[in-house]
């Protein structure tokens, strides 16, 4: 089942690309596609149980003598971060595009993304996570690139090759941890268990600095955040939203995967000095969106600070501070719904913006106000998203980060006091934001401003409903988690 | 069964702004109801003593639970709320009144959230929940943009108090595991310290406590029915009330009581002369609020949770109707200025209903505001006589601001109003003012029998020595109301601590915010630019060495020749079906790749070198690593 919802976008894409249908009908497909995709999922979330380790388990060998394997698999991390992608990949298809060239080609490499990104996710062979990694960047460089405003081209290749130098190190320090297994494998469950380079000084730390680089890349992590504002600001606004909402997590995902799980021992000697790295990030990215004017910037500095949440949660329960296991659990259980509801919360703040340039074509924030007469709707979505994204309780939000403040507190109390400032300083900037685009006179300019459309409309209402379903009752997801003593 | 209480007002407030802008009378009728019935749902549950308890996941349990002290305040909230919003109804512009009215509503119900929480998890929730009403409501105008500018000093303020629940809960759960009240209890050392003293800037932020008190003033750009819940009956008497809830488990942590009491008597100090040189009519209300907060938290301070609920109970009745007719009085003069305003003659029922309120503000006897006060001013004594008598003091300024407010806005100066209140306001008024007169039974000793804590027998030196005060704090602001409404001295404006909160905290902080993002611009972009000139630099070396290797042609020819020759033979075996596939596949997969090519070249255009560059650098360090790795 898990293969069948990997493949079916990859199908999907070649489809696009040789078949000649029209934009409405690529969209269409595109869309059926990747809600049967989303659907496969749902299929397998209906069969998991929690806390019972890697489930719906498909192996089949590829290239034995290397151990290397085509195997797929969920536990309670993956599983969530699967389904948001799949529901994130729907909503981004779903929604107009905003330059309506060569539509066949844009969903296609849609899908193509969906069916990488999916692919990294659920697979539990070392080398396809690789390949998958890879191709991800792949993917939203074209769609960046090609389908982008501004200076598009110049953005996408930034991107493209500030992360390609941190998925080197990726492959560097897994054929590194690869060798030191005998036999080889590739396979993340031996890895798990196996710890290969307990014990390795020097080597384990090499490895364990070339993971934790190349992920924190890809995360962002301070200070190696920059090429994210200028790829949000020049990509489509869909194609803003998987890039916060899915690839971001590629990073997360990939540093409580890799580092957390494989290197256990190393990954704890370090754990405090990422938790310092995260707390930076926290505060950067904070303080740094406050002071942005163009719209799209200022949310991809807060996907900086919440990104920071998530890795300090990851660091808290990749500490092995001895009786804090309930701490650390607790923490990673925020990690990984921060990793969701940032997905669902920023997802939907960067429909939001591109759904604002699709209508006047600019993303300065001086160059708006009072849209809430004209656009009660959109002013509805973006507040409720900011709000969730401030972290109000009663949205998930709030959830996630709470669940880290108190884990991470209990291990590392500075560093958690500290970090609450962040929380200052993102109710400040939103706010701010909400006002001086939806609040105040109108500028003559604005008058003929449209509402969301239905479609729009909608998404956003599923995105959004989602959010607050997490806020008010988190049980479910923290259930299907299933942590520690949960 | 307790959650039905804080959770009906919420939701039938969000479904009555989703139903939309409707008549006047159907909205005021629906939401004045929906908050009967919350009251009635607070007495039956006081009544039945409900409980509950929801998992939240993760071992953290929402726990409800009413205490005699909780009950006090969770029937107090719906009982004013119900009158405010009769008024809002009939005071408040058609436009959005659906709206204003059901984040009302919904305030009352986090309110309630708060009043009933017996964990603090729940209160986090419900405290956060209550800030973001205050925004929604203080910014309702918001085509003004003053207005929605002000909501939102209102909410990032009262959540740098929130920080303080946050190591609350934070501590309390690295203490003890779980986060409900009686987990505090199990605290020690500096885990216990920094929980009792988050609450305590918590509820100082909510209640415009010390360095807190400029948002009350801010927020007084809201509409006036919303000042009046706001300072009533939810957010400003939520500090108050958190305090003497929580009192039993942070009263023995060292310097907690201490800290409380002094920072409440210099709040009502400062906030009482703020308020007596205040010439804006709600500011002089609102100076008064951080004054009349600041002696409950005396009352706490000094061990006595009982009085400061008491106190809180008395000041919701009278607060509400003077922020009424403060609303009243505002509209009819066009503005909140107390020199344009004196309406004894032209609006006596306005000005007749509001006497109580504020002969209780003043605390004259036989107000029950009047008893609650001296009830505080001897739990002060009790502490230390200086305290006793700077509380006297306090209550000195309130007869004094009491007394000029009514006599600005009320007085028998004559003015005209530019508009008369509706009967509903009036109406709204009356019930208010009513409540208010009721309280004085407090005087009675057969009532005070009832109340749940053993009021304390004030002194007669004392008592005399206080009343004594009120006269002439009463006669003071007589008098310099009517000498007239003189352009306020700069100090009215909380004694310049919003100006020194904009230049020392705001303006520093937007100033490093923006080097902060230059800086990011800059030197981090540098990182990868610096790194990406180095790359070329090595291409062009490596584009060197190439061109060296190229003299040396012939070898790798002959490779290459030989590869090819090799390919065409195995192609040569592949025949029917294999041919075919063979064709196929490449054919496909070109067909794909020349969609990806034709993209790619869209964007390549001369840019190539950077992809060697990459190519090299990447290797090398491949090398490197693996060289180090392996050791």
């Amino acid at each position: 089942m898990l293969t069948f919802a990997i493949l079916l976008p990859f199908a999907g894409a070649a489809l696009l690309a040789s078949a000649p249908l029209s934009a409405g009908q690529s969209r269409l497909a595109a869309i059926l596609v990747a809600a049967l995709s989303l659907g496969a999922l749902c299929v397998v979330w209906a069969g998991f149980i929690p806390g019972a380790g890697f489930q719906a388990v498909q192996e089949a060998p590829w290239i034995p003598p290397l151990g290397v394997a085509w195997r797929v698999g969920v536990d309670g991390i993956s599983l969530p971060l699967a389904l948001m992608s799949g529901l994130l990949f729907v909503a981004a298809i779903a929604w107009p595009m905003e330059r309506e060239v060569n539509a066949r080609a844009y969903y296609a490499w849609f899908l193509f993304l969906e069916g990488a990104s999916l692919g990294l996710f659920l697979t539990l062979d070392l080398l396809i996570f690789y390949v998958f990694f890879d191709l991800s960047l792949v993917g939203m460089y074209f769609l960046i690139g090609r389908w982008g405003h501004g200076d598009a081209p110049r953005a996408a290749l930034k991107f493209f090759l500030y992360t390609l130098a941190g998925s080197l190190l990726i492959l560097l320090a897994l054929i590194a941890l690869v060798l030191s297994v005998d036999p080889l494998s590739f396979d993340m469950r031996d890895m798990i268990a196996l710890q290969p380079v307990a014990g390795m000084d020097l080597r384990a730390g090499l490895i364990l600095l070339g993971f934790v680089l190349g992920f924190a890349i890809k995360t962002p992590l301070f200070p190696l955040h920059t090429w994210l504002p200028p790829a949000h600001v020049d990509a489509p606004g869909p194609a803003s939203a998987i890039l916060a909402g899915v690839l971001l997590k590629m990073g997360t995902y990939g540093l409580v995967r890799i580092p957390m799980q494989m290197l256990r021992e190393t990954f704890a000697t370090y754990a405090l000095a990422l938790g310092v790295v995260a707390l930076a990030s926290i505060l950067w990215g904070s303080i740094v969106a406050f002071a942005q004017d163009n719209i799209k910037r200022r949310i991809a500095y807060t996907s900086v600070n919440h990104m920071g949440y998530a890795v300090l949660g990851i660091a808290v329960a990749g500490s092995a501070v001895t009786g804090q296991e309930a701490a650390r659990d607790l923490a990673l259980n925020g990690a990984v719904i921060e990793m969701v509801a940032h997905g669902l919360i920023t997802g939907a703040l960067f429909l939001i913006a591109g759904s604002i340039w699709a209508r006047t074509g600019t993303y300065e924030i001086d160059s708006y106000g009072g849209l809430a007469g004209r656009a009660p709707r959109l002013m509805g979505a973006m507040g409720l998203a900011s709000f969730a994204s401030l972290g109000l309780p009663g949205l998930a939000g709030f959830v996630a980060e709470v669940q880290i403040f108190v884990g991470a507190f209990a291990v590392w109390p500075w560093l958690a006091a500290i970090a609450l400032l962040g929380l200052i300083v993102t109710a400040a900037l939103f706010l701010g934001m909400l006002q001086r685009v939806f609040l105040g006179e109108r500028p003559p300019a604005l008058d003929g401003f449209a509402d969301l459309t239905r479609t729009e409309f909608g998404v956003l209402a599923v995105l959004l409903g989602l959010v607050v379903l997490i806020g008010v009752w988190p049980a479910w997801l923290i259930d299907m988690i299933a942590l520690g003593g949960g | 069964m307790l959650f039905a209480l804080p959770l009906f007002p919420a939701l039938a407030g969000l479904a009555i702004w989703a139903a939309g802008d409707g008549g006047r009378r159907r909205l005021g009728a629906m939401a004045a109801g929906a908050a009967a019935v919350t009251l009635l749902l607070a007495v039956l549950a006081t009544a039945q003593g409900w409980t509950a308890g929801h998992d939240w996941g993760a071992g953290l349990v929402l726990r409800l639970a009413l205490t005699p002290l909780s009950a006090a305040v969770a029937v107090t909230v719906p009982a004013v709320a119900v009158a405010v919003l009769v008024f809002a109804a009939a005071h408040e512009e058609a436009r959005g009144l659906a709206r204003l009215l059901g984040l009302m509503l919904v305030f009352c119900g986090a309110m309630l959230l708060a009043v009933t929480a017996a964990d603090l998890l729940t209160l986090l929730i419900a405290w956060e929940v209550m800030g973001f009403c205050s925004w929604a409501l203080i910014g309702h105008r918001w085509r003004d943009r003053a207005n929605p500018a002000s909501g939102r000093y209102a909410f990032v303020a009262t959540r740098l108090g929130d920080l303080g629940l946050f190591l609350a809960v934070m501590a309390t759960w690295a203490g003890a595991g779980t986060l409900e009240f009686a987990a505090l209890g199990r605290l020690d050392g500096p885990a216990l310290s920094l929980a009792a003293f988050g609450i305590l800037v918590a509820a100082a932020a909510k209640a415009g406590q010390g360095p807190f008190a400029p948002w009350l003033f801010r927020a007084m750009d809201g509409p006036a029915p919303v000042s009046a819940l706001l300072h009533a009956a939810t957010m400003v008497a939520a500090g108050a009330y958190l305090l003497a809830r929580l009192h039993p488990w942070l009263a023995p942590v060292p310097g907690w009581s201490g800290a409380t009491l002094a920072l409440g008597l210099v709040t009502a100090l400062a906030g009482g002369a703020v308020a007596v040189m205040q010439g804006h009519a709600k500011r002089l209300l609102a100076g008064s609020t951080s004054a009349q907060l600041g002696l409950m938290f005396v009352a706490v301070g000094a061990g006595y949770p009982g009085i400061a609920v008491a106190h809180l109970v008395a000041h919701a009745a009278f607060k509400a109707p003077l922020f009424l007719a403060a609303g009243i009085a505002g509209r009819a003069a066009g503005s909140y200025d107390l020199g344009r305003m004196g309406y004894q003659r032209t609006l006596p029922w306005v000005a007749a209903l509001t006497a109580p309120a504020a002969l209780a503000l003043a605390a004259v006897p036989p107000m029950g505001a009047a008893w609650t006060k001296e009830q505080i001013v001897a739990a002060a004594s009790h502490a230390s006589l200086w305290s006793g008598v700077g509380v006297a003091v306090a209550g000195a300024l309130s007869a004094a601001y009491a007394a000029r407010f009514w006599w600005l806005a009320f007085g028998p100066r004559g003015a005209e109003p530019e508009t008369r209140p509706r009967r509903a306001e009036i109406a709204a008024l009356g019930a208010l003012s009513l409540g208010c007169v009721a309280l004085g039974a407090l005087w009675l000793a057969p009532v005070r029998a009832t109340l749940r804590f053993a009021p304390l027998d004030a002194g007669a030196a004392e008592m005399a020595l206080s009343l004594g005060l009120v006269g002439c704090g009463v006669l003071a602001g007589l008098t310099l109301a009517r000498r007239g409404a003189s352009p306020p001295p700069v100090a009215a404006d909380w004694l310049g601590l919003p100006a020194l909160i904009q230049h020392g905290i705001v303006a520093p902080f937007e100033r490093a915010a923006r080097g902060a993002a230059r800086l990011d611009d800059t030197v981090l972009d540098a990182i990868p630019r610096g790194a990406a000139r180095g790359a070329r630099g090595l291409a062009r070396g490596g584009r060197a060495v190439w061109g060296a290797m190229q003299i040396d042609r012939g070898g790798i020819d002959a490779a290459v020749w030989r590869i090819a020759e090799a390919t065409r033979g195995l192609a040569r075996l592949g025949g029917g079906h294999g041919e075919a596939l063979a064709d196929g596949l490449p054919e496909g997969t070109a067909r794909i790749a020349g969609q990806g090519g034709a993209d790619a070249r869209r964007l390549q255009t001369g840019l190539s070198h950077h992809y060697y560059a990459m190519f090299v650098i990447g290797t090398a360090l491949a090398i490197l690593l693996l060289i180090g790795g392996l050791v």
